[in-house]
C-alpha cells in the first residue's frame, strides 16, 4: 500500500518537475507583469478621486458583482418584475439539466428557493433582476425571460461541476 | 526561492503592507518570490504547464486586486495559495465542462532529446495525470497538490482548504486512492 503510494506521489511530483522544467519564467513574470499594469490602470481613476469618492468607491468595489444569467421560462405576463413573487423554471443554458426557482420579495432583496433535482432546496437572498425577452409566446404558453442574479464574486470563488448549477448553488 | 520551498523571509511582511500602501515594486518582488511556488502547485493541480501559466497570472491578479483586504500580511501565502487553488479548480471544471484536449505547446514540450517513442510516452503519460487529476473532486485536487509542496504544515494545507487536518489527509488518502485505479497503467 505504501509502495503503491510512493509510486503515485513520485509520478505526480515527476511530472511536475519535468513541466517546470520547460517554463520560460521571464516569460511567464513579464506576461503577469504586463496583466498587473492592466489591473492597474483600471484600478487608477479610483485613486485619484477624492477620500469620498474613494470610499464609495471602495463599497462598490468590495460589493463587485457578477452577473449570473439563467433562461427562465415562465408563464408570468409580459412585465411582471416578481414584486409580488413568482415561480418560474430554470433551464440551464450550459448543461443539462432544470431547477425550479421561487422568488419571495422580503426588504431590499429579493429570497430566492432553488430546487435542482428535486432534491436540494436552499434560500438565498440576492439582488435580482427579471427582464422580459419580446418575443412570441410559445405554444406551451411560456414565454423566455431572462433573470440577472447578482451575487458578490468572492461567493463564487469555490464552484461546483457545471457553470449553471455553480451559479445557482453559489447563490446558497 | 526554491519552487518547491517556502519562502523565509523577514521580508514579506514589509512586502505585503507596502503592496496594500499601493507599491507596486513591491507586489512585483513577491511575485518574483513565490510564482514558483505558485506555479508548482498548479502544475499538480492541473497537470498541465499550459493551464498552470494561465492559472498563475489570472491569480496573482486577484491577489493584487485584493491585497488591500488582507488583514494578516504574515499570511500572505496562505491567502495567494487559496486565491490560486480556486481558480485552478476553476480552471479544471471549465476543461473537464469542455472534454477541453490542449495540445502541450512546443516550448512547454522541448524533449529534443527522447526518442519517437519515448516522446510519444512521455505525452501519454502527461494525459494521463491530467485527466486523472480532472476526475478527482475538488477537495481532493487540492489536497495532493498542497501535500506536494514543501515546507507546508498540514495545519497550513487545512487552512488554505477551509477544513480540519484530519479531513485534509482524508481527501489525500482518497486522491490517492482514485489515483491508483486511474493510473494503474503507468505505476
Amino acid at each position: 500500500m505504501k509502495d503503491k503510494n510512493e509510486q503515485i506521489d513520485l509520478l505526480l511530483e515527476r511530472n511536475t518537475t519535468e513541466q517546470l522544467q520547460t517554463v520560460d519564467w521571464d516569460r511567464l513574470n513579464a506576461a503577469i507583469s504586463g496583466r498587473l499594469d492592466q489591473a492597474r490602470q483600471r484600478k487608477t481613476p479610483w485613486t485619484c478621486r477624492s477620500t469620498a469618492f474613494k470610499i464609495a468607491a471602495g463599497l462598490v468595489a468590495a460589493a463587485a458583482t457578477v452577473l449570473l444569467v439563467v433562461l427562465v421560462r415562465t408563464d408570468t405576463p409580459t412585465g411582471m418584475r416578481f414584486e409580488n413573487g413568482g415561480r418560474a423554471v430554470v433551464e440551464f443554458i450550459e448543461s443539462k439539466g432544470s431547477a425550479s426557482i421561487q422568488i419571495r420579495p422580503i426588504a431590499a432583496k429579493s429570497q430566492v428557493s432553488i430546487d435542482i433535482g428535486g432534491s436540494c432546496r436552499e434560500v438565498a437572498k440576492c439582488n435580482i433582476e427579471i427582464i422580459d425577452v419580446k418575443q412570441e409566446q410559445q405554444k406551451n404558453g411560456r414565454r423566455p425571460t431572462w433573470i440577472i442574479i447578482r451575487m458578490p464574486e468572492p461567493v463564487l470563488a469555490d464552484n461546483g461541476t457545471s457553470r449553471d448549477e455553480m451559479d445557482l448553488m453559489c447563490l446558497l | 526561492m526554491n519552487d518547491g520551498q517556502k519562502a523565509n523571509t523577514s521580508d514579506i511582511e514589509r512586502l505585503v503592507k507596502a503592496s496594500q500602501a499601493g507599491d507596486r515594486n513591491s507586489f512585483d518582488k513577491l511575485v518574483r518570490l513565490y510564482q514558483r511556488r505558485v506555479m508548482r502547485m498548479a502544475v499538480r493541480m492541473l497537470g498541465n504547464a499550459n493551464e498552470a501559466t494561465e492559472v498563475v497570472q489570472a491569480g496573482f491578479i486577484k491577489a493584487y486586486l485584493g491585497i488591500g483586504k488582507l488583514r494578516q500580511p504574515k499570511q500572505f501565502e496562505i491567502w495567494l495559495l487559496r486565491i490560486v487553488t480556486n481558480v485552478a479548480i476553476s480552471r479544471a471544471r471549465a476543461a473537464k465542462r469542455r472534454a477541453e484536449k490542449v495540445k502541450v505547446a512546443g516550448y512547454y514540450d522541448n524533449k529534443n532529446n527522447l526518442s519517437p517513442v519515448e516522446r510519444a510516452s512521455t505525452r501519454e503519460l502527461k494525459e494521463a495525470i491530467k485527466q486523472a487529476m480532472l476526475k478527482l473532486s475538488k477537495k481532493e485536487a487540492k489536497a495532493i497538490a498542497l501535500f506536494g509542496l514543501k515546507d507546508l504544515s498540514h495545519r497550513e494545507v487545512s487552512e488554505i482548504m477551509g477544513c480540519s487536518v484530519e479531513a485534509a489527509r482524508w481527501h489525500v488518502f482518497q486522491a490517492r486512492q482514485k489515483l491508483k485505479g486511474l493510473l494503474k497503467d503507468h505505476l
